[in-house]
């Protein structure tokens, strides 16, 4: 074994829930308003239908493989090249993912508060301190999401308390009114932000307490959707029609509170939420990335390869799109696609393959028996 | 200017290897090449980074393979 560190499901669950939100807050109110217009509130309750399926089925997957994360299974589950072949994939893929989750946090601090210094400076701080959790292992980022993530929910919910007066429930209307089509069209792009949820079944089998993994993987799920039915709900009541031209729109959102010219510039609030929940969100990835390779090639240790790969995230982070606007386009029209091809099309039919194996295996057993 | 990227790129790459190699078992050669191939793959993506910042991406390579099905969300 590779990791022997262990975390209970509730910080599984509190790792997770920044995993998903961290990036989503921020760019997902305006992705969804550009097709689901006002009905884009709705839009997170459809998507959250993939986390919990995804969810699922890491745990089916799990039962069958108990002690083995998904480069370890697939293959058994494929035989040894397609399994190889399927962890290159995946190599791949979160490669590119985390290059491209360490670029959209480069470009919101420099877009909105470090304008002159260069972005590979905003990257390199962010993956020094991202590689010393991922050094130190799963227990230390299982332990640091435990300290950071209430704050950050709390903190949350306390700019939307502040909002409140502002809001205009007008907006809200017409409901529905050219029927479902619209907010599904929208949950595309957020049900990509959902499949990322595949991320647990890299941590079930750390485990302290499996039994509990389902449930809790099923509560960060809802607590997702919660959050980002808060986040559109908000945008959309605040801003109406606006908020699909906004890039970001909670940050605006948050510099617009005003309460009796005491409480003002809480935008600081939104960049601490911000930097916090993406050192989470960058750490899970990199230490799934780390960890994967490890057991892609089968390594002894993996934090020998921690620093080179924190290297390649930061190139990746330059190389995976030339400026925002060309990120935005390439998140809100191929990239839900590509992630959930490999996000739930991957595990969806590991799945599957794996349950004729072994029903195959329990017929041999009754023939031979 | 070019230039100086590229010398500091390189020794910023060397003291990863050199620090790293130390702290590995001396049996385990596998994880030694491992270290060195990742190492030697990004100092070869940097270096191509800097001299050709506008090479195409990982992004594009996907673009072109999704497309048809990214149309549907324009």
């Amino acid at each position: 074994m590779l990791e022997r560190g262990k975390i209970s499901a509730l910080q599984m669950a509190f790792m997770m829930n920044p995993t998903i939100l961290a990036t989503g807050l921020l760019l997902v109110p305006a992705i969804t308003a550009k097709t689901a217009k006002q009905d884009l509130w709705l839009s997170p309750i459809w998507a959250s239908f993939i986390g919990f399926m995804i969810v699922f089925v890491a745990y089916r997957l799990h039962k069958l493989y108990p002690k083995e994360t998904m480069f370890e299974y697939s293959e058994q589950i494929l035989g040894k090249i397609p399994g190889k072949m399927v962890g290159a994939i995946f190599v791949f893929y979160y490669f590119h993912v985390t290059g491209i989750i360490v670029r959209e946090y480069g470009e919101f601090i420099s877009g909105t508060f470090l304008h002159q210094t260069p972005m590979v400076v905003v990257f390199s701080t962010m993956i020094i301190v991202s590689a010393m959790a991922v050094y130190g292992g799963l227990e230390v980022i299982g332990r640091c999401s435990e300290m950071i993530v209430p704050v950050l929910l709390v903190l949350y919910l306390v700019i939307f308390v502040m909002l409140l007066k502002d809001l205009d429930t007008k907006n809200f209307f017409p409901m529905l009114e050219n029927g479902l089509g619209p907010s599904l069209k929208g949950s595309v792009v957020l049900q990509s932000w959902f499949s990322e949820f595949i991320l647990v079944s890299f941590f079930f089998p750390y485990l302290r307490d499996h039994d509990k993994g389902m449930k809790w993987g099923m509560i960060s799920v809802f607590s997702v959707m919660f959050y980002m039915v808060l986040t559109n709900v908000m945008a959309l009541l605040l801003f109406g029609k606006l908020t699909a031209s906004l890039t970001y729109p909670v940050m605006v959102a948050a510099r617009y509170i005003s309460i009796a010219e005491f409480l003002a510039h809480l935008e600081s609030i939104v960049i601490a939420l911000w930097v916090a929940g993406t050192f989470i969100k960058i750490t899970v990835f990199y230490y799934v990335l780390v960890l994967g390779i490890a057991q892609w090639l089968k390594l002894s240790d993996f934090r020998s390869i921690v620093l080179p790969i924190g290297f390649l995230l930061v190139l990746f982070g330059v190389w995976s799109a030339p400026n925002l606007q060309v990120l935005s386009h390439f998140l809100s029209t191929s990239a839900p696609f590509y992630l959930l091809s490999i996000q739930a099309g991957i595990p969806v039919i590991l799945l599957i393959i794996a349950w004729i194996k072994k029903k195959r295996q329990q017929m041999k057993g009754k023939l031979i028996g | 200017m070019k230039m100086v990227y590229l010398l500091g790129t390189t020794l910023l790459v060397l003291l990863m290897v050199l620090s790293q190699l130390e702290k590995i078992n001396k049996n385990q050669k596998k994880d030694k090449v491992v270290l060195i191939v990742f190492s030697v793959f990004g100092w070869l993506i940097a270096i191509l980074l800097i001299f050709f910042p506008d090479v195409p991406g990982p992004s594009e390579l996907i673009d072109v393979l999704y497309k048809p099905l990214g149309k549907l969300l324009e």
